[in-house]
């Protein structure tokens, strides 16, 4: 592996040559470090311990444990059965992977070394800093199999600039509100785009679960309850529903994708959505967005419905570091851990635009700063939770209750009869 | 008659004018939204004059080094897949041509008949196997891999070509006192290049774009172009198109331009080979 | 030359087999193992007899994946082919830059699906899509495939069929030329018409390499994933699923490896059944040419 380092940067230096572009990459043959640290993530998970052009956060703990950290990337998906399938076999080669947390179900949990113990003879600083709530979703049989390192909680992003076009001062601060404004915004906006309402993947358990929520409504509790109120979820498709009839959703509901609603957002074919706040960076790039610095973003309001007072739950998905049972060199690999775990790198990483899982980082005034989604994402957080919890047939329960909703949503199916069958659908799936 | 031509050569336009339309357009917008203004790629209305820029293709250079090493990696891959097909499809293809029994007949009608078994199904077995090999991240397992799922199709084409050859060449040579391999180094392989070619274009275009296997059996060392691409397709911190289009483009030209220098052997190839029917 | 022994010719037929054996057919005989059994990560098999099956051929969402597959197989590859032969006669009828017009028609066989299906899905975006714009402005119905399944399956089938176009052709396209022209003098001379010599000369002399282009493109089209995954997902609603996408997520998104196993076998068995009738062309073609 540490070969390849240096090899790396012959071939991409041979390739800037001969393409005859600079030969910028000055960097001399990489010194033998005496180990190597194989990770598995997301290529996102480096790139804000590394990022491009700044300081690179690692530097202690290489130098501390003279050691190299080499990176294998994937997108989310496919790094899960990567990780798995690595785990499973006799040995690897990866100490360290990223694993994200509605995934450990007992069997997968089985396939990593339990950190409780590395915890107790090293410990993290300051652990209790670490948001309870992610920790507890690393915990599977009482054992911490994994540390958690970024958070995504979702939030209601608007675009400033269509509302005002439409007469709108404020976003909403009830799901009532928001229905009322993006009917509002679904018009021909003065660029001459089309604009709908609101714009939502379909692919996703994210958001019915939210609009659920928002009546009080859930889809599956952390403690296994399926559909605990169906007329809360009913509610919840019933308005979405009525977005779709009043074309404030778009047409196209039932195929569209994450990326699709970034970009909506970016063209102003959109007047709102709902994504991770992470993602405030992406929609106001003016490489990108057409709306640069208009696009804001607010916590997903629950129904005036509701007693006042009640918070709304709003869906988090947190990644965790994690060690295969079968990795070699196990006390490196919690070194890296407790060091990207450290109060520094993991302010150093939230300044890169990682959801920091320590509840201090929010603190910071470079970040809050930096960041102007921060504090109502620190807000959020404090009651967000999971779509769902880890279960073996959890992916399963997704799709088919992502099925009814589709079929409820574009029409095909009342609303009452497909959240009856996502119950008797859903129910043989759930863990005894 | 003469207005019955001009009929004829305006259908004629028609035809190739749609033929164009329907080959090119998705193509013309990769490449043209590769050097599009970032917020101009997906606008609506959508944007035809922009002032081209070359933005993504520095930002790529800059921010994604992994996939200019992917693209050497692919290069690799693909001249590895298709030399092995090549020589297993060709040695195969002179038995198969110069002999005949009941039990080859047999085994050409396996090789296709075992085509019908998706790829997919055999990466689950694959992955601990080829781990156990050492194998993992390795070129050499997906030059196999492609190679493999290339041979039947070339040995079938193979076999057609050099039916096209006279056996009375191989028998002179063969009286001359040259082995079966010298035959087939010095008659053969000859005579049947262009098939040969047309062959190599088959495989070259697959091993160029594929993405299941490279997937499931690479990591870093041997992780090509195509899943580097899908990488920037990742959903967590959104897609930057321009860079990914830029990247399609980068992609899509040299395969583009191997087939535009290769199309004249690929028709001459086939057509020896179609001959025989 | 005809008596040779079979091991005087091993050598050069063993490399292609023991590919093939070693990379295809040992790994799917542990598929079916698998497909007896049930397991996913961090759990090993244990022996569940031919439930999987079962379970599958049970499940509708299965029976409406079997189906659209074999729509779009019907469909998208016999439409391909008339095409084919159609483009490949008009080249053969003599072109001007015949050989740039060539290039141009097999360029999409050089890219790669990922790209294709971002490239379709924005030209044919049902709100803005360039496509959508153009078909709106001469007063053509437009694909409103992200809502209805009919129209999702056309734009599935059509991508398909643009993927694939240059594979079909080219192949019919070298056929073509491989019929001797002076069969279209003699036949010219006997006073048949275009359509006769058609008839009469071309499709007959074109049939094996029709077979040929057949048979592989069945094989191909019934496996069809990327098109289907990345368009629509096999939405709306799973309406436009197909066998490749139910075994993808039984594998990799339930990672119920033994229904995955199981699927597996069952799309090689009904693509056999499918692909019987041309094996069978194709098996008359292979001895009578010995």
């Amino acid at each position: 592996m540490k070969d390849k380092v240096t090899f790396d940067i012959t071939r991409r230096g041979f390739l800037g040559t001969a393409l005859g572009g600079a030969a910028a990459l000055a960097a001399g043959p990489s010194f033998a470090q005496a180990n190597t640290l194989n990770i598995l993530s997301h290529r996102v998970h480096q790139a804000v311990l590394m990022p491009d052009g700044g300081e690179n956060l690692l530097a202690e703990w290489k130098s501390a444990q003279d050691a190299e950290a080499a990176f294998t990337t994937f997108d989310s998906n496919p790094l899960m059965d990567r990780l798995f399938r690595e785990a499973s076999l006799g040995s690897t080669d990866y100490g360290v992977g990223y694993m994200v947390d509605n995934r450990p179900t007992s069997e997968i949990a089985s396939l990593f070394e339990p950190l409780d113990s590395y915890q107790k003879d090293d410990p993290i600083e300051d652990f209790g800093d670490i948001a309870p709530g992610l920790v507890q979703g690393m915990t599977v049989d009482g054992n911490l199999i994994g540390i958690p390192v970024r958070h995504a909680t979702q939030g209601l992003f608007y675009n400033e600039a269509l509302l005002e076009e439409a007469g709108i001062s404020a976003p909403p601060t009830t799901l009532e509100e928001l229905v009322e404004q993006a009917g509002k915004l679904t018009f021909t906006s003065s660029a001459g785009t089309p604009v709908t309402g609101m714009i939502l993947a379909s692919d996703l358990a994210v958001f019915p679960v939210m609009f659920a929520r928002a009546y009080g409504g859930d889809f599956i509790t952390k403690d296994f309850e399926l559909v605990p109120s169906p007329e809360a979820m009913e509610k919840g498709l019933d308005t979405l529903r009525g977005m779709f009839e009043a074309g404030s959703l778009p047409r196209s509901y039932a195929t569209t994708k994450n990326d699709d609603m970034v970009t909506w957002i970016q063209q102003g074919r959109a007047a709102f959505t709902v994504l991770p706040f992470a993602r405030n960076a992406q929609l106001n790039n003016p490489e990108q967005s057409k709306y640069p610095g208009k696009i804001k973003a607010t916590a997903f309001p629950g129904s005036s419905s509701l007693p006042s007072g009640t918070p709304m739950a709003a869906v988090t998905e947190a990644w965790a570091m994690v060690v295969p049972k079968n990795a070699g060199d196990k006390q490196l690999a919690w070194s890296y851990i407790k060091e990207v775990s450290s109060k520094r790198v993991t302010t150093g990483m939230a300044l890169n635009g990682n959801g920091p899982v320590r509840v201090s980082s929010y603190a910071d005034p470079a970040l809050i700063e930096k960041n102007p989604v921060a504090e109502v994402e620190a807000e959020v957080l404090a009651t967000a939770r999971g779509a769902f919890p880890p279960f073996p047939e959890a992916a399963r329960a997704q799709a088919t209750m992502l099925e009814e909703v589709q079929l409820a949503v574009i029409g095909r199916k009342p609303v009452k009869e497909a959240v009856a069958a996502i119950i008797e659908r859903v129910k043989p799936l759930m863990p005894s | 008659m003469r207005s019955g031509r001009i009929l004829v050569v305006a259908g004629k336009a028609v035809a190739v004018a749609a033929l164009l339309t329907w080959s090119l357009v998705p193509i013309a917008f990769v490449v043209m939204s590769s050097v599009k203004p970032g917020q101009e790629i997906f606008a609506v209305p959508t944007v035809y004059a922009f002032e081209p820029t070359l933005e993504h293709y520095a930002e790529l250079w800059r921010r994604w080094g992994q996939f200019f090493d992917g693209l050497i990696d692919s290069a690799i891959i693909t001249a590895g897949a298709t030399a092995l097909a090549i020589i297993a499809s060709t040695c195969a293809g002179y038995v198969y041509s110069r002999n005949s029994s009941r039990f080859l007949n047999a085994s050409v009608m396996f090789l296709i008949v075992v085509r019908l078994i998706p790829p997919i199904v055999v990466t689950l077995p694959l992955f601990p196997l080829v781990n156990i090999m050492g194998l993992n991240d390795t070129h050499i397992v997906l030059m196999v891999l492609y190679a493999t799922f290339f041979v039947s199709l070339g040995t079938v084409l193979m076999r057609t070509f050099i039916d096209q050859i006279p056996r009375e060449l191989d028998e002179a040579a063969q009286i001359d006192g040259a082995g079966r391999l010298t035959i087939l180094r010095r008659v053969i392989v000859p005579l049947a290049a262009p098939g040969i070619l047309a062959v190599a274009v088959f495989v070259v275009v697959f091993a160029w774009n594929e993405f299941l296997f490279a997937f499931v059996f690479t990591a870093t060392k041997a992780k090509t172009a195509p899943l580097v691409i899908s990488e920037m397709i990742g959903s967590i911190d959104g897609v930057d198109w321009g860079i990914l289009f830029a990247a399609s483009t980068t992609q899509l030209a040299p395969i583009l331009i191997f087939v535009v220098l290769m199309n004249r052997y690929l028709v001459a190839g086939l057509t020896a080979g179609a001959t025989k029917g | 030359m005809r008596t040779r022994s079979l091991a005087e010719l091993m050598p050069l037929v063993a490399p292609v087999h023991i590919l093939i054996l070693s990379v295809i057919v040992l790994p799917s005989i542990f598929v079916i193992w698998l497909s007896v059994t049930e397991s996913t990560y961090g759990q090993a098999p244990t022996w569940v007899g031919l439930a999987n099956y079962a379970r599958v051929l049970a499940d509708p969402a299965f029976h409406g994946a079997l189906w659209n597959t074999v729509v779009i197989v019907v469909f998208a590859v016999h439409i391909e082919l008339a095409v084919g032969l159609l483009v490949a006669l008009l080249f053969a009828s003599g072109l001007l830059l015949r050989r740039l017009l060539l290039v141009a028609v097999l360029a999409p066989y050089a890219v790669s699906e990922v790209i294709a299906v971002v490239a379709w899905r924005y030209l044919f975006d049902p709100d803005a899509g360039p496509v959508t714009l153009a078909l709106q402005a001469i007063g053509l119905p437009i694909l409103d495939w992200s809502f209805e399944p009919v129209h999702a399956m056309i734009l599935i089938g059509l991508l398909t069929i643009w993927l694939h176009l240059p594979f079909t052709f080219i192949i019919l396209y070298a056929a073509r030329l491989a019929i001797p022209s002076d069969l279209y003098e003699a036949a010219r001379i006997d006073g048949a018409t275009p359509l006769q010599a058609f008839r009469r000369v071309t499709l007959p002399l074109l049939g094996p390499a029709i077979v040929v282009a057949l048979l592989f493109r069945y094989i191909f089209a019934f496996r069809i994933f990327s098109e289907v995954w990345l368009l629509t997902g096999g939405g709306p609603a799973r309406s436009t699923e197909v066998v490749a996408v139910y075994l993808y997520q039984e594998a990799f998104s339930y990672n119920a490896f033994g229904t995955a196993a199981a699927t597996a076998w069952i799309m090689v068995v009904a693509s056999l059944l499918l692909a019987a009738g041309y094996v069978f062309l194709l098996r008359r073609q292979v001895t009578s040419n010995a």
